[in-house]
């Protein structure tokens, strides 16, 4: 851990939608986590991001599965079988 | 037995790599006709699931399956038909899945080909938002222009609990479908971009670029229908009284 620099403002933006999702390498994660703990703005902008996406998949996850379509599947499943 | 019927027909892919959900629909380009050419094609390699793996599989991945379904098709009726027309698909086809591998994005996979194979002809809704050049943290910067920043509560929650549900399905259904679904899947489902790819048979750079424009979209969209409803208004009145 000797070549680790802080990311710019700049740096840290353009890696926000990976940050967000996960999908950046460690060391890119480490990198970003670090300007956002020295970063007051890029901070409040990463964390409201990072709450809408959160609260709109909350929010589109209440859907219930209708109560007989698992019912429904198994029986045809099984006289399939 | 349930389970010499499935594996039934093993040779056809004798001497291929072990395979996995994205190399199982590669038969053609019309989505029709590579289901029904790859899906009747009870091939496997050494190891397949049983009857009963399957069935607890799919029991575990029927809610986001159905939740999905539902996106897609916006109706209940269609969405029931569209998963258990899927069941039945991957069911058929379960020799070609690869225990250890990913079964929910595999399952996803064969849903999205079937939607596609019967829904191409109206797949789209018109949309009444104008998504051209639509700025990035378009949500935070609109919300800090109305002073919707407040203290002590995060002014995203705060704006996304007042639309609900409901308008927050709205929102999404209002994206053009290609970036609808990959928001679906990745905000929602929670898959890795990788995933993604191989259920919409898309490279993983074309995930990445949808999704950075999809997720914009879908702010502008989340804020026109705060706009519409009131709730940016009712939220500034509130932050001017504090």
């Amino acid at each position: 851990m000797t070549h680790l620099s802080r990311y710019t403002c700049e740096e840290a933006f353009r890696r926000l939608d990976g940050y967000l999702d996960h999908e950046l390498s460690a060391e890119e994660m480490v990198l970003v986590r670090e300007h956002l703990e020295v970063c007051a703005g890029c901070a409040r902008e990463f964390n409201f991001e990072s709450s809408v996406l959160k609260g709109v998949g909350q929010k589109l996850q209440q859907i219930d599965l209708p109560g007989d379509l698992q019912a429904r599947i198994l029986a045809l499943l099984k006289d399939r079988q | 037995m349930a389970a010499s019927g499935i594996t039934a027909g093993r040779t056809f892919l004798r001497g291929r790599r072990g395979h996995t959900m994205y190399d199982m629909c590669d038969v053609s380009d019309d989505p029709a006709t590579e289901i029904v050419a790859t899906l009747d094609a009870t091939a496997g390699t050494a190891t397949t699931l049983s009857a009963d793996e399957f069935q607890a599989m799919l029991v575990d991945a029927l809610p986001s399956l159905y939740r999905y379904a539902f996106r897609l098709t916006r109706n209940r009726a269609d969405a029931e038909d569209l998963v258990q027309d899927t069941a039945l698909r991957a069911f058929r086809a379960i020799a070609q899945f690869e225990p250890g591998t990913n079964f929910k994005a595999w399952i996803f996979r064969i849903l999205t080909r079937g939607f596609w194979a019967s829904h191409r002809h109206n797949q789209r809704r018109p949309t009444t938002v104008d998504f051209d050049d639509t700025p990035d943290l378009y949500l935070y910067a609109r919300s800090a222009e109305h002073g919707l920043q407040w203290k002590g509560e995060d002014p995203a929650r705060a704006l996304i609990d007042r639309l609900g549900a409901e308008r927050v399905a709205e929102a999404i259904g209002q994206l053009p479908e290609e970036y609808g679904v990959v928001c679906t899947l990745c905000f929602v489902e929670d898959f890795a971009y990788h995933e993604i790819a191989g259920v919409l048979d898309v490279p993983v750079g074309t995930v990445r670029s949808r999704l950075h424009r999809g997720r914009k979209m879908l702010q502008k969209s989340l804020w026109y229908l705060a706009q519409e409803a009131g709730i940016v208004n009712a939220l500034s009145k509130r932050e001017a009284n504090a």
